[in-house]
């Protein structure tokens, strides 16, 4: 602790772990959602059907051309405004689910609107990552295999989706960096990670350079473990047997 | 000659300890000078009709100069330089929203409380009586005030979700978010009153913590100290302090805010 200066007592270090957790469960949670979403986003934004494209590009540009704080301030405090009341008091109350051995908690609305705010604005990143992946995949791939008379299905499973999930795979992997960050700006709806864990600490110790570094460390350390996670993804097994021949 | 010296300095020192009596000076002079807020509604700020510095700190400053029989003159201060106008002489009191701290009270005198603000709550109506309730609740608070770290400390079964500031908390309770929300009361009211369906909200009448504001006097000036916690106790006596109150906080006035606090009540 000595490169901390004052040490901190073990209850604020607890704070600051709890907070990590939250970050890093949100992150995860995300993440996994935002992927689902974003390939069913990239899917109708390269679909045949007018309507869908039209919807899916809306959708992206909205997200995209506006700042994430004001979407997440929009969901927790707007869209509860439109919620009714009665299902707002549902979601405020804890419920749990006994499971057994363990029991499952119902998150507190700040965690839900945080998850579903990052989770939408994460996505559409996503889905157009997968979009410039599978647009970077040469032309003359899909037309060699429809010579060899494969079909346009097939062609799609066996030939274009594989090679552009390699080529979106680190800027998916960047975005998802991305999104472990911006998991702080939910501590502007009460959400408490790292982020709220850390400015509370400061508040109650003063300890304004502990806190704060405390925190830049663990986000440094939950970065550079999902980057080094992803490149290892990158150059291993089919990956880098394609890396290698393309 | 040495007899003559201490002589000379002894009664020098008498003069000056007798000369030292602020009260003496201030009767002498007809004037008493206090430092009082000029911008902090309603504590003392500068009327836009009559141009004059005015508020609940200076109702209580006249009444201290009528008592003592003396013309008021009051010199606008702020935060920051309010004990060095007292230190250095400038004024004879301070009356300008000053909480009394141990750590001032080691540079001059405080009077009895004279107002106190304390951490409230504002809650829908019908939804919070009593401080034994808070432990079950999701109460929102304003981030790094004492108001978030009070809460924490006295009521562990509490969930504290703090905002960056009291209109965000106040939207997450009318969402629903949260139950209630905690300030200092004046700026509960304060906020309440811009509130256009404030009819559905309560201020309940407890607090959780005080703070208590006195009249800061020059440190040693014992017969004044005396005179203003005189002054202060016959004004809650005879009503006048109430009515003091009443002008500022009363349920006339655009931030009604009940009076939980009277001169002479045991501190909390």
């Amino acid at each position: 602790m000595s490169i901390f200066g004052e040490p901190m007592a073990p209850r604020y270090l607890l704070w600051l772990i709890q907070g990590f957790g939250v970050t890093v469960g949100l992150s995860i949670a995300v993440c996994v959602a935002a992927t689902g979403f974003g390939v069913s986003v990239c899917g109708m934004r390269m679909s045949r059907y007018a309507p869908l494209r039209a919807a899916a590009a809306a959708y992206i540009s909205a997200i995209r051309n506006t700042p994430l704080l004001v979407q997440l301030f929009f969901w927790y405090f707007g869209a509860a405004a439109l919620l009714p009341q009665g299902l707002v008091g549902w979601l405020n109350t804890p419920h749990t689910l006994d499971l057994g051995p363990g029991r499952l908690s119902w998150p507190a609305f700040e965690t839900l609107a945080g998850f579903f705010g990052l989770t939408l604005y994460a996505g559409a990143y996503i889905a157009e990552e997968f979009r410039a992946g599978i647009n970077g995949v040469d032309n003359g791939q899909y037309e060699t295999a429809r010579s060899l008379g494969m079909r346009p299905r097939l062609i799609y499973w066996l030939v274009v989706l594989p090679q552009a999930l390699r080529i979106a795979w680190l800027p998916v992997v960047g975005q998802y960096l991305n999104t472990i960050k911006n998991t702080s700006l939910t501590m502007a709806i009460g959400l408490a990670e790292l982020s709220y864990a850390s400015r509370q600490v400061e508040t109650e110790t003063f300890l304004t350079f502990q806190a704060f570094g405390i925190a830049t460390v663990l986000y440094l350390v939950a970065v550079i473990v999902t980057e080094a996670a992803g490149l290892a993804v990158a150059r291993s097994g089919r990956f880098a047997w394609a890396n290698k021949r393309s | 000659m040495r007899r003559f010296v201490i002589l000379a300095l002894a009664s020098f020192l008498a003069a000056g300890a007798a000369h030292a009596d602020r009260l003496d000076d201030i009767k002498q002079a007809g004037v008493l000078r206090v430092a009082a807020f000029d911008s902090n509604p309603p504590f003392g700020y500068v009327d836009p009709d009559s141009k004059q510095i005015v508020g609940l700190d200076v109702d209580y400053a006249k009444e201290i100069a009528d008592k003592i029989g003396v013309k008021l003159e009051l010199r606008p201060t702020n935060p920051a330089n309010r004990i060095p106008l007292l230190v250095s002489g400038k004024v004879d009191l301070v009356l300008a929203n000053f909480t009394i701290t141990e750590e001032r009270a080691k540079q001059l005198d405080f009077s009895i409380p004279y107002f106190s603000s304390g951490q409230q709550f504002i809650a829908k109506k019908g939804t919070l009586s009593s401080p034994d309730q808070l432990n079950g609740l999701r109460i929102g608070a304003d981030k790094g005030t004492t108001n978030e770290i009070v809460l924490r400390r006295d009521f562990p079964g509490a969930t504290v979700v703090s905002f960056d500031d009291t209109p965000f908390a106040f939207a997450a309770l009318r969402n629903g978010n949260v139950q209630a929300i905690t300030q200092d009361g004046p700026k509960l009211v304060g906020l309440l009153a811009n509130v256009p369906d404030k009819e559905n909200y309560e201020i309940p009448p407890f607090t959780i913590s005080n703070d208590y504001i006195g009249v800061g006097i020059p440190k040693g000036e014992k017969r004044l100290v005396d005179l203003v916690n005189e002054t202060l106790l016959q004004l809650e006596a005879n009503g006048k302090a109430a009515a003091i109150y009443d002008a500022w906080f009363g349920p006339d006035t655009t931030q009604p805010l009940p009076r939980l606090f009277k001169i002479g009540d045991k501190q909390q």
